[in-house]
């Protein structure tokens, strides 16, 4: 590229450095976020904090955060830990639905804190976003929770590819049609928004759940799995399919639109007509 | 709204209803050997306590069999898709057998408070 058509000079979105300074040292808290735009609305973003070690019950801390309506949830917890409390502990990686950190409970549903836009949540200037972690999960700090128990019951249902045929030289073929089976549930990221929105799961620690059954339609309908057998009898237990009653709070609360109660009523009926 | 979320703690309630109501209903049967006790049972189920109760008894009856009847038809028939559409639909169904089975009862309410 010559040096004549160098690019013009970009509009500067942000505010000077100097101004900035200036206004750490006044106290006064940034009003422009890291993208560079200006806020066009004032939220009240309430958090439920917790710290096991130090802290007897959970209490509500509040903050005001600058947002406009094309900001991600994600982002309003952000702004909290990197401009007003750096205490603030959430769990988020790639922060683009792909990974499945970032699942909390937001103004009372269960969702994914980067795929939810603040106009998505219907926030206007002065309204009110309240933080909590999933519910029925221990909680290691603030919204983040142990979920060992939720990948425990992941790995009862086996959520592995079983096949002891001769391994052959390319891929095992499957055809589109037997992909179109499975291709809903192959969707899921983990993030474990619908188990614990289940209200089974609330009552019963021990039930497997949505997320770890959908992984089980997931292999049991796969055609090229051999072993459907020892995972229906995984799931076909008094901690397993029963005790699904079709609630429906897990498909509202999946982030990717999964129809978990369609493939778990699949999962009941080929339990019932394979195993009895 | 969670609909499907209503609708089963709906019918939880109305079959925890539904089994108190069978103890009370066949622990009542006993009377049957004796004729006077029988009679006077039955006087008494004439009391408007029991219009509004019958009222009430059938609204969890048709709620929990059609509600019952969602769940069939989402476990054995795939329609899980439609779960909101059926709850509707069927909960129309439900207020109609309501109103027009319900009827008697609260015509035997009306005639009892103006006599």
């Amino acid at each position: 590229m010559s040096d004549t058509t160098a690019l013009s000079e970009p509009t500067p979105v942000t505010e000077p450095v100097e101004d900035r300074v200036e206004d750490a040292e006044k106290g006064i808290k940034p009003r422009r976020r890291s993208g560079g735009n200006v806020a066009d609305m004032t939220l009240t973003v309430k958090v439920k904090r917790f710290n096991p070690d130090t802290d007897e019950r959970p209490r509500w801390d509040e903050f005001e955060v600058p947002a406009e309506a094309m900001d991600r949830a994600l982002d309003l917890l952000h702004y909290v830990k990197w401009h007003l409390d750096g205490t603030l502990t959430f769990r988020k990686s790639c922060a683009h639905g792909i990974c499945g950190s970032d699942a909390m409970k937001i103004n009372g549903e269960n969702q994914l804190a980067c795929s939810i836009l603040v106009q998505d949540l219907g926030l206007t200037d002065g309204d009110t976003v309240t933080f909590e972690p999933l519910p029925a999960a221990p909680v290691v700090k603030d919204l983040v929770v142990d979920q060992s128990r939720f990948f425990d019951k992941y790995r009862a249902v086996m959520p592995w590819l079983i096949n002891d045929e001769a391994v052959p030289v390319t891929e095992r073929i499957q055809s589109p049609e037997q992909h179109a089976v499975i291709e809903d549930a192959t969707k899921c990221i983990m993030c474990g928004a619908c188990t614990h929105s289940c209200p089974s799961t609330w009552a019963d620690p021990d039930y497997l759940g949505p997320a770890a059954m959908l992984k089980a339609y997931r292999y049991v309908f796969d055609s090229r799995d051999t072993e459907p057998e020892e995972r229906l009898k995984v799931v076909d237990s008094k901690d397993g399919l029963w005790k699904c009653y079709t609630i429906f709070n897990c498909v509202q609360a999946c982030p990717k639109g999964i129809d978990i109660t369609r493939w778990l009523s699949a999962l009941k009926r080929k339990s019932v007509t394979t195993r009895y | 709204m969670r609909v499907g979320m209503f609708a089963w703690i709906l019918h939880r309630l109305t079959g925890l209803a539904l089994v108190g109501y069978l103890v009370v209903h066949i622990w009542g049967l006993k009377a049957i050997t004796n004729p006077d006790a029988y009679n006077a049972l039955i006087t008494s189920y004439h009391a408007p306590i029991f219009k509004v109760g019958e009222f009430l008894l059938l609204g969890a009856v048709v709620y929990h069999a059609l509600n019952g009847l969602r769940i069939v038809l989402i476990d054995f028939m795939g329609w899980s898709p439609n779960q909101r559409k059926l709850f509707w639909t069927l909960g129309a169904v439900a207020a109609v057998l309501f109103v027009v089975g319900g009827y008697p009862s609260i015509a035997a309410l009306v005639d009892y408070f103006n006599s």
